[in-house]
């Protein structure tokens, strides 16, 4: 089947960081998100993403829960962070 | 919103000419099968594998792969449109469609007006059960002959072709009934609660 | 047109809204057969860290837009502001880029973007880098940096290419290296080799980055940057060889770059 590995094989968070930027006025991929299912840290910008065109969904390298979805519509963004228990985002440069 | 600048040359790939009728507005024919996932590709075996329907907490009908195989098939050959605008002519499966799964359970009615499928990985969409019958849908297991691979929803998928295809859900193991609408994975990411490309229902507020 | 002082990735004393600029091309390098490097004006640029990256949009005159990220290829203090750019066989962007850009043409463009996969001298090293085909352009721009800061911070750059012919700013890695400033690079090639190479002739495996790399023990900063399965499988091997997950910066280049 054409094409069949592409579209499966998942971004991270650096590829969404425009798209957090149009939303937060902070650099979000330098901030560490918690998972809400199994407790592990992970910095969002090595986050895996999938979703591709349809929106942004970052999901824990350990237990692949949905940590943040992310989507931008015509309307505006959503963004459902169920599955984060904790978001650090410092603010001093790195 | 100023005006963009617009790149000398630039324009999208070209279109093959003369399927305007079949081609949905804002869409695109393309030539292979994009994949798009919300998540990893989940690798469930046969044996494994169930499909369900569920009302109110109780299981109406579950079928193992054997007994799933052994229900009537249908073969289909239709045109299939997803909402980041590409769309695939003349696409062929074969599965199961959704009123023969629900004659093998027994039910002369659908219970309830709406459904949910629910999918391996977690992924969910909703949809009225007025567009899942009538030859509208099936569960498909095989796509131009051969067994669904993994990465296009292997072992089997919902097929709903006259709606966006992110409504056509991968690694569909289970439908549940229910009494309202409620939204799925992308409804509830911004996407339309139904999903019509002829009418351009991309997102919620279309 | 660019800043000689390295800017956060919000630009100023507080945070910014990104917005679309126009970017005007200047020059169009060619590197290797399918990858070029656009040197681009952007007026108001506010200065980049090396291994930020830019949103570029192009918009047809049908009004039809495609949008892709590209890694910084130019050092902070650079003229000019450039991305270098792969063309992709059925990509929708890429071939745009690469094929049909001339100087003077026009495209909109956004960033930096990204704080995470970062370095600059004052952060130390040792430095390992460890690239897998277009994957090189942000490590080559902390490279660049590092040059243009006179740092001898000591630096490895493993780099692996399918040829010899897809290596990317090949002749401009070898004077980097013939400085002998404290940098060393090691080629793998993975699909075919010229008559005598030297260099390693397979895929990276543990033994390459162990041969290649600072020991665990020195805590270099790591940075892995290629095709997802290059860089979950890297980092997986470096984790074994005993590297702080703390110090690994991974980012991932799709294949479907565009």
């Amino acid at each position: 089947m054409e094409k069949a590995k592409e579209g499966a094989v998942p971004f991270d968070g650096n590829a969404a960081a425009g798209l957090l930027r149009e939303l937060f006025a902070l650099d979000l991929t330098v901030a560490s998100l918690t998972c809400e299912g199994c407790g592990a840290v992970a910095v969002v910008a090595e986050v895996r993403v999938y979703g591709g065109p349809m929106g942004a969904i970052f999901r824990c390298g350990a237990c692949d829960t949905a940590v943040l979805r992310l989507s931008r519509t015509p309307i505006g963004f959503s963004l459902d962070m169920r599955g984060a228990r904790c978001l650090r985002v410092p603010t001093a440069p790195a | 919103m100023s005006k963009p600048t617009i790149s000398r040359g630039f324009r999208a790939r070209p279109r093959p000419e003369g399927q305007g009728k079949r081609v949905p507005p804002g869409q695109h024919v393309v030539g292979d099968f994009p994949v798009l996932s919300a998540g990893p590709t989940p690798q469930t075996s046969l044996q494994a594998w169930t499909f369900a329907l569920q009302h109110g907490g109780s299981l109406l009908a579950k079928w193992t792969w054997a007994e799933f195989e052994a229900l009537p098939q249908t073969t289909v050959v239709v045109d299939i449109h997803c909402v980041t605008a590409w769309s695939k002519l003349d696409t062929e499966w074969q599965g199961v469609t959704i009123e023969a799964l629900f004659e093998a359970a027994g039910l002369a009615e659908p219970p309830e007006p709406y459904a949910m499928i629910h999918c391996d990985g977690g992924y969910t969409t909703n949809l009225p059960v007025e567009d899942l019958i009538d030859g509208k849908a099936m569960i498909a297991t095989r796509y131009d002959g051969e067994p669904l691979t993994p990465e296009h929803g292997g072992p089997a998928r919902l097929l709903v072709p006259h709606l966006y295809f992110w409504k056509s859900a991968k690694w569909a193991r289970g439908l549940r009934f229910m009494d309202e609408d409620e939204p799925g994975f992308w409804e509830s990411l911004g996407y339309h609660i139904y999903g019509d490309p002829w009418n351009e229902q991309r997102y919620s507020g279309d | 047109m660019s800043s000689a002082i390295p800017a956060t990735e919000a630009g100023g004393p507080g945070p910014r809204r990104l917005e679309w600029r126009v970017a005007e091309v200047n020059d169009v390098i060619p590197e290797t057969h399918r990858v070029k490097t656009l040197n681009l004006g952007v007026p108001g640029w506010p200065g980049h860290l090396p291994g930020q990256h830019v949103d570029v949009r192009l918009t047809g005159e049908d009004g039809y837009q495609a949008q892709r990220s590209y890694s910084i290829a130019s050092a902070p203090d650079a003229f000019h502001v450039s991305i270098t750019v792969e063309r992709i066989s059925d990509g929708e962007v890429s071939p745009y880029l690469v094929d049909e850009l001339r100087a003077g043409d026009r495209f909109e463009l956004r960033g930096p973007i990204g704080g995470h996969f970062v370095w600059t001298a004052a952060q130390g090293g040792p430095l390992f880098l460890i690239a897998g085909g277009s994957g090189v352009v942000p490590l080559m721009t902390m490279l660049r940096h590092r040059a243009a800061a006179g740092s001898t911070v000591p630096a490895t750059l493993l780099y692996s290419s399918r040829t010899f012919e897809d290596v990317i700013y090949r002749e401009e890695l070898s004077n980097l290296a013939g400085r002998g400033d404290g940098l060393t690079i090691a080629h793998a090639l993975t699909r075919a080799r010229p008559a005598g190479w030297a260099g390693y002739a397979r895929r990276i495996d543990q033994s390459m980055l162990a041969e290649v790399g600072f020991p665990a023990s020195a805590r270099p900063r790591v940075f892995v940057c290629g095709p997802t399965s290059l860089v979950e499988s890297a980092s997986q091997l470096l984790l074994e060889l005993g590297h702080e997950r703390s110090l690994i910066k991974t980012e991932r280049f799709g294949p479907t770059g565009g």
